[in-house]
């Protein structure tokens, strides 16, 4: 490439007009740590910033401020995810935090779409899309908050279950709270076969198990499932996991993966 | 625009601080270029609503992604005018698609090219209140092409087919406009034609 090349590729660029491919190619050539197409483009980029700085126009306080207040709601919900974060100590193999990242991740999400929704001005087609993401997203943040608060409560246990024959490398965390429910994190478990699943099983002493839901792994052998409170004669002192239909079964008929008790 | 005092103090340096979550250097990043970034916007926006909205769009996404700043690649001054103009000139193309003509056509233009040899950009962009001065110093051709690449968002292949050029000839416009608009920014002579 000649030098009248790269100096047209360089001002198309600084004018942000370059056609796909020839934005493709210096890129390419500024990758590369080319000093003849850097010196270019900062010339001309120069220049551009010339042109625009003939109109500097003073913003309206209300835009810094709205700015400052989105950053502030920001670090709020950073630093509650933090806090949450920190208080949760057991975590022997540290994944179920995942649940809790989430639940951060997803209240930072709402705080800056909320506050963004608030201060901008003239959104008029984006709107209605916010809102149907804010609305979204608020279920989603009252299921996660509803699991932050059964992190927080004292009386929540975590119970470990462990892999048993089919999948001995497999393990799971079951939160566990008498009248909250509760949930279950598992992993290392086989994708379930076509028409299977895996059922939850509450036992309370000598009782009959007592179904608490089915769920299914992803491609890396990861599932969870949010459990609801269970009625039971007793307190609920072991958990385990079979493989059943998918629909779920009212007794245990399949192979045992995972057991654990309080 | 180059704010006195400690190194830390330097546009790049502001840059680095707000990648870590500085506050305080967004602040002082903000008050040193949110008035160009603004006078941009509007140059191709005009709405003055819309205009604080895409200054906040732009700004917020800096706070985001000072990060991705590469010294190598441009001065944070011309790094803010070219994210300003990316996003005005996306504005600009939204409220085209939802039928405000408040503003310039963008790209129907294009469509239509048989038609647009009639229109002259550079007296459509004077009816629209730019204010030039540096551009005023250039031929018209290379005024036309960067205007219709700068403040309309088009791509130099949109403009050739817009003026009924050929690509070549867009391009060594641009490359001479700029050129000559650099030259005349240094207060030297400006450069041939």
């Amino acid at each position: 490439m000649n030098r009248d090349e790269i100096a047209e590729l360089a001002a198309g660029y600084a004018l942000g007009a370059l056609d796909a491919d020839d934005r493709a190619r210096f890129d390419a050539l500024l990758a590369s740590g080319d000093p003849e197409a850097t010196a270019a483009l900062r010339d001309f980029e120069g220049a551009v910033a010339g042109l625009a700085a003939e109109s500097v126009e003073a913003p309206p306080p209300a835009v810094k401020a709205a700015l400052m207040a989105r950053i502030d709601a920001q670090g709020r919900s950073r630093e509650a995810v933090a806090r949450t974060l920190s208080s949760v100590k057991p975590s022997p193999s540290g994944r179920s935090a995942w649940t809790l990242v989430l639940s951060g991740a997803m209240a930072a999400g709402i705080a800056a779409i909320a506050v963004g929704w608030v201060v901008s001005t003239a959104y008029d087609r984006r709107v209605t899309q916010l809102a149907q993401e804010t609305a979204a997203l608020k279920q989603e943040l009252e299921r996660q908050q509803s699991l932050v608060a059964l992190l927080q409560d004292p009386a929540t246990k975590v119970v470990a279950l462990s892999g048993l024959e089919p999948a001995a490398g497999a393990r799971a965390r079951m939160l566990w709270h008498e009248t909250a429910g509760g949930l279950l994190v598992a992993q290392g478990l086989p994708p379930a076969p076509e028409g299977k699943a895996y059922e939850l099983w509450a036992i309370a002493g000598k009782n009959a198990p007592v179904p608490a839901g089915v769920f299914t792994v992803d491609a890396k052998g990861v599932g969870s499932l949010r459990v609801e409170p269970i009625r039971v004669a007793g307190a609920v002192d072991t958990f385990a996991v079979t493989l059943e239909p998918a629909a779920g079964v009212p007794a245990p008929t399949g192979a045992m993966y995972l057991a654990g008790q309080l | 625009m180059q704010p006195a005092g400690n190194p830390t103090d330097t546009p790049v340096a502001l840059l680095a601080r707000i990648a870590q979550g500085d506050r305080e250097a967004f602040s002082r990043f903000y008050d040193a270029f949110a008035g160009l970034a603004l006078g941009l916007i509007r140059k191709i926006l005009h709405d003055p609503a819309a205009s604080e909205d895409v200054l906040q769009e732009v700004f917020w996404q800096i706070w985001q992604e000072a990060a991705r700043y590469d010294p190598r690649r441009g001065s944070p001054e011309a790094w803010v005018v070219m994210r300003s103009k990316t996003r005005a000139i996306d504005r600009l193309r939204a409220i085209r698609r939802r039928g405000k003509t408040f503003v310039a056509p963008v790209d129907e233009s294009v469509t239509r090219s048989s038609e647009a040899p009639s229109e002259n950009p550079g007296v459509a962009a004077e009816t629209r209140g730019l204010v030039r001065s540096a551009l005023d110093g250039l031929p018209e051709a290379q005024r036309r092409v960067v205007e219709l690449a700068f403040f309309e968002g088009l791509t130099q292949s949109e403009i050739a087919s817009r003026l009924g050029e050929p690509l070549g000839t867009v391009k060594t416009r641009a490359r001479m406009g700029l050129e000559r608009l650099r030259s005349l920014m240094k207060r030297e002579e400006p450069a041939e034609t």
